[in-house]
């Protein structure tokens, strides 16, 4: 009898203590991870949001890269922090649960080790470029793989990363047609080799590239999306030049360690929801071509699970596609 | 000093092999896996590690022979091992790290800098109280009210905020 | 032009008052580490890295860049009032200088030191300024195979032209590219070497086994050799006279520009271009029999040299991202912790924020002349500090640096470890810097070869046929016959490194 209330005290203590902490958050800097080097597009739409809702919560929000593997190195730190709400992070989807799939990644988190809290970015898929490439359609690329397979270098922005799916659905769409598979670090490289003539075929997102393409350095040849994406309103989508399943795209949304105080979430969840419709958010983001799709809590649930689904099904096809 | 480089010798060339063993083909008791030389995208995360550890062990053996070959040991030797006093102020330093490594956490930063600096000091043989004394508070309560108060570095404050902080420390 | 555009935008940011007060900050703490002995600058700028975490990336660079050439001057001042080189660079100092501070002359050696190292400093970030945004335009046609034979290159220039014995400093740089394996494999995402230890899948922190290796263990070899008295002598006449600045002229000009075209090419240490100096300047005089006596052309030459290298030796860490000595390898560290990764991609993605830093050269290095020709006397005060409490400042700065980089005690630990194998291998004469150089290379250096061997499909003759990276290659190959063939300077090669 004693023990119950006393324990019933003590769990009345901790939960006073825990929702003291909630009440007061933030009192210190918040972290917010990005799992990929600066420049990427993940780290300008990071950048943006942070200072826009730095101002809001009070505290600062501070980027941190922790690129490498692509985005294992920085999932794996979000995964193992303390779910206190100071370190959160952005999960690129495809790419962490491609990461969670592999197990030879040896991966210490899994779907479950996070806490969707908002996504802010859904970018399609876009194949392209360097400007004088002889490639000018998605058919030229199709052809040039089916001719010298495996010699075509494609690059991704990392091993299972949405670009590498992208580039598995393209050898799917057209049976006969294999690429040489180069994983970069991300965008800024992939863009670095590209322009030096060491990529033939780049596969990223449409927010990677806009501005280059406007600056006529790169052209896109096709936007994995089944409609066209208003920044590059010319350029035809992969339905449109016959293959209508290479449909890929990436978000970016913002997730902390699994256990977080709801209340907490609730808070960052209010504050970014806020900051991601704000229209200095909204100009900004669209100014680097990057598609705003704000999903909160249950629907950004949702939709991480569909798309784990898609990713283990071509995760299977990788496996056994053998390297040439 | 031509022991000490056959010891150091071996005692690479054993760091290599063990790299190798453990690291690269994997020790299961030690939650180590086998990394793969080669998969189906590219050269694999065993490929770096082993090249260099067989360039490391080669190059190892090779630094023996050359060591053991070499001259005759010279009389410098004698300064490879510290004298007395020096040695003691040497294990010295090491046990206070240690020590202020296990403590620092659990008691915070101001107490075990206030007692590492105290102590350190004494056993490199400064002797005058009033100094160790005054060097061992700026060194802690001083360094903390910079660092974490004022430049905002994340320190561990310990259990002992609540007697220091109204003490105005 | 638009390149001085953006130097004129980094040129006036510099100029903010914060900024100047960090590059103020930066060349007293920096002066200090050089007068120091027994904490060289590759542990000072480590260990005062926590001063900057609540800097904006543009002030923290700043500031860390103020004190690493801070403590290329301020090494000058103990190896002529103490004849203990306060870093690495200043050995050659300790011979001419040290005997000028006998004869009475120690003020007009600091002095011609002072404004050597001012013009060359400043040529030097001039020349930087012409060199670098071509440079970096010229690197970002590079794809990885040229990076691997690049920092290939590095490394064998490092390892080539450092410690005793070759095989000595390759096995070194082995065990830095090794340790730089522990952690995540940056290509495929495999953990390795983690032993399901969470605290290594980050892998080892830099900067925690950089303050070990020179922090902790350049202090347990001071308490094991305390520094002897300091010599007094006079600081009243700091300027020179005429005849020695006549004399001094020539040294000047030419330690300038070897410094400079040394600081150039990655991996060339910062002892080089000091030693190479001294030795021109006594193979051109006419009384070279002077020199070793108190000749001041044998300060002037290679003080100038060393920092005109300083300042150089920026511009492969800016536009290739590769680091010539620890200490710039720290630097570098310093970039990565503030989210930033030195190279050519830097120029394009932040122009502003490289000027800005390029611009805090000139500034710094004109503060540094102010702070040393009148402060000289102050300086020389900080040399009777009675070496105990250097001792134990830089250990409590050392666990205060390591833990709060990450808030983890593991990296104490990792500190201590790497202090205790640091000063092993030290009194052994392992040479220290290859291994610093492989563990910050180590990452790249492997993802360049395996993203190489992706573009060829697993055929290493991609490295044979392309032009640039087949020529680094074979210099690589050269440089290691060379140093295995004992061909290199003896007293490069035995100098200490840092």
């Amino acid at each position: 009898m004693i023990s119950k209330t006393l324990m019933g005290a003590a769990l009345a203590v901790a939960l006073a203590a825990t929702s003291a902490l909630a009440q007061d958050f933030p009192n210190k800097p918040i972290q917010l991870m990005v799992a990929f080097p600066p420049g990427g597009s993940t780290d300008i739409g990071a950048r943006v949001v942070a200072a826009i809702a730095e101002k809001a919560i009070g505290q600062p929000i501070i980027v941190v890269n922790k690129g490498g593997a692509g985005g294992q190195v920085g999932w794996t730190e979000l995964s193992r922090q303390k779910p206190d709400g100071y370190y959160i992070g952005f999960l690129n989807l495809p790419a962490t649960n491609t990461a969670i799939l592999d197990p030879e990644r040896q991966a210490i988190f899994d779907t479950k080790s996070f806490t969707p809290i908002i996504n802010q970015v859904l970018d399609p898929g876009v194949i392209w470029v360097r400007a004088d490439s002889p490639y000018k359609t998605m058919q030229d690329i199709i052809d040039a793989g089916k001719k010298a397979p495996g010699t075509i270098r494609a690059a991704t922005t990392g091993i299972m990363s949405d670009d590498h799916l992208a580039i598995l659905m393209v050898e799917e769409a057209a049976p006969g047609a294999t690429y040489r598979l180069v994983h970069l670090d991300g965008g800024a490289p992939m863009m670095k080799e590209t322009l030096a003539g060491n990529i033939d075929v780049a596969f990223d997102n449409v927010g990677s590239i806009v501005k280059q393409v406007q600056s006529g350095q790169v052209r896109a040849i096709a936007v994995l999306d089944p409609q066209r994406s208003k920044f590059l309103p010319d350029v035809p989508t992969s339905k449109e030049a016959g293959y209508p399943t290479v449909v890929m795209n990436s978000t970016r949304g913002i997730a902390g360690p699994k256990n977080m105080d709801p209340k907490v979430v609730a808070k960052l969840q209010e504050v970014l929801k806020k900051a991601m419709e704000d229209p200095d958010h909204i100009k900004k983001l669209e100014d680097v071509g990057l598609a705003i799709n704000v999903m909160v809590g249950a629907d950004y649930q949702k939709y991480y699970d569909n798309m784990h689904a898609t990713a283990k099904k071509y995760y299977e096809w990788a496996k056994s596609r053998p390297q040439k | 000093m031509k022991l000490g480089w056959l010891i150091a010798t071996v005692c690479l060339v054993c760091l290599f092999g063990f790299t190798m063993w453990l690291g690269i083909w994997g020790f299961a008791p030690l939650n180590s896996r086998p990394l793969a030389m080669k998969d189906a995208l590219g050269p694999g995360p065993g490929f770096f590690p082993f090249w260099l550890a067989a360039i490391g062990i080669s190059l190892g053996v090779l630094l023996l022979i050359e060591v053991y070959r070499g001259p005759a040991e010279k009389p410098d030797t004698a300064s490879l091992i510290p004298e007395r006093a020096a040695a003691f102020r040497i294990i010295a330093i090491v046990v206070l790290l240690a020590a202020a490594a296990f403590a620092l956490e659990p008691l915070g930063f101001r107490v075990t800098a206030f007692v590492f600096i105290a102590l350190t000091s004494l056993a490199l043989g400064l002797v005058s109280p009033v100094a160790i004394t005054i060097s061992s508070l700026l060194g802690s309560v001083g360094v903390f009210h910079v660092f974490y108060q004022w430049l905002k570095v994340p320190l561990p404050v310990g259990p002992y905020d609540y007697v220091l902080k109204p003490l105005g420390l | 032009m638009e390149t001085l555009d953006h130097f004129l935008a980094g040129l006036s940011a510099a100029m903010s008052l914060q900024n100047l007060a960090f590059a103020l900050a930066g060349c007293i703490l920096g002066t200090l580490v050089g007068v120091l002995p027994g904490v060289g600058p590759a542990a000072g700028t480590a260990i005062l890295i926590p001063l900057t975490f609540n800097l904006d990336p543009a002030g923290a660079i700043i500031m860390l860049s103020a004190i690493y050439y801070g403590a290329m001057y301020g090494g000058t001042i103990t190896s002529v009032l103490l004849n203990v080189p306060g870093e690495a660079a200043s050995v050659i100092t300790c011979i001419d200088g040290y005997q000028m501070a006998r004869n009475g002359r120690g003020g007009a050696a600091l002095g011609i030191a002072a404004i050597g190292s001012f013009i060359g400093g400043t040529f030097a970030v001039l020349a930087l300024v012409v060199v670098a945004a071509p440079l970096a335009s010229l690197a970002l046609k590079f794809g990885p195979p040229e990076f691997f034979a690049l920092m290939l290159f590095g490394l064998c220039l490092v390892t080539g032209l450092a410690g005793r014995s070759l095989v000595a400093g390759i096995l070194m740089t082995v065990v830095g590219l090794l340790i730089a394996m522990i952690g995540i494999d940056p290509v495929r995402g495999a953990p390795r070497f983690t032993f399901g230890v969470p605290d290594l899948y980050d892998g080892l922190g830099f900067i925690p086994v950089v303050m070990g290796l020179f922090g902790v263990a350049e202090i347990m070899a001071t308490a094991e050799k305390p520094y002897r008295e300091v010599i007094k002598t006079n600081l009243k006449n700091i300027l020179p006279s005429r005849e020695e600045w006549n004399a001094s002229i020539g040294p000047i000009i030419r330690g300038t520009g070897l410094g400079f075209f040394l600081g150039l090419i990655p991996g060339v240490g910062s002892i080089i271009p000091t030693f190479m100096s001294y030795v021109m300047e006594k193979r051109l005089s006419k009384t070279p029999e002077r020199f070793g006596s108190g000749a001041i052309e044998g300060v002037a030459g290679p003080e100038t040299a060393n920092n005109a290298y300083a300042n150089a030796a920026m511009v492969p860490l800016l536009t290739l991202g590769i680091p010539s000595s620890p200490t710039i390898a720290v630097l570098m560290g310093a970039f990565i912790i503030n989210g930033l990764t030195p190279g050519p991609f830097l120029f394009v993605e932040k122009p502003v924020l490289v000027w800005t830093i390029i611009a805090s050269f000139f500034i710094g290095n004109v503060m540094l002349l102010i702070l040393n020709l009148p402060l000289v006397g102050f300086w020389a005060k900080i040399l009777e500090v009675p070496w105990q409490y250097v001792c134990v400042g830089t250990l409590l700065f050392c666990i205060l640096g390591a833990y709060s980089i990450n808030q983890s005690v593991f990296d104490v630990w990792i500190m201590l470890g790497f202090g205790v194998i640091g000063y092993l291998l030290r009194k052994l004469d392992f040479p220290l810097a290859p291994a610093i150089l492989g563990l910050i290379l180590g990452p790249q250096l492997e993802k360049s070869l395996r993203t190489s061997l992706e573009m060829s499909a697993g055929d290493f003759t991609i490295f044979l046929t392309r032009p640039i990276t087949l020529t680094l290659l074979i210099l690589s190959a050269v440089v290691l016959i060379v140093t295995a063939l004992n061909l290199a300077p003896k007293q490069i090669r035995e100098a200490s490194d840092d």
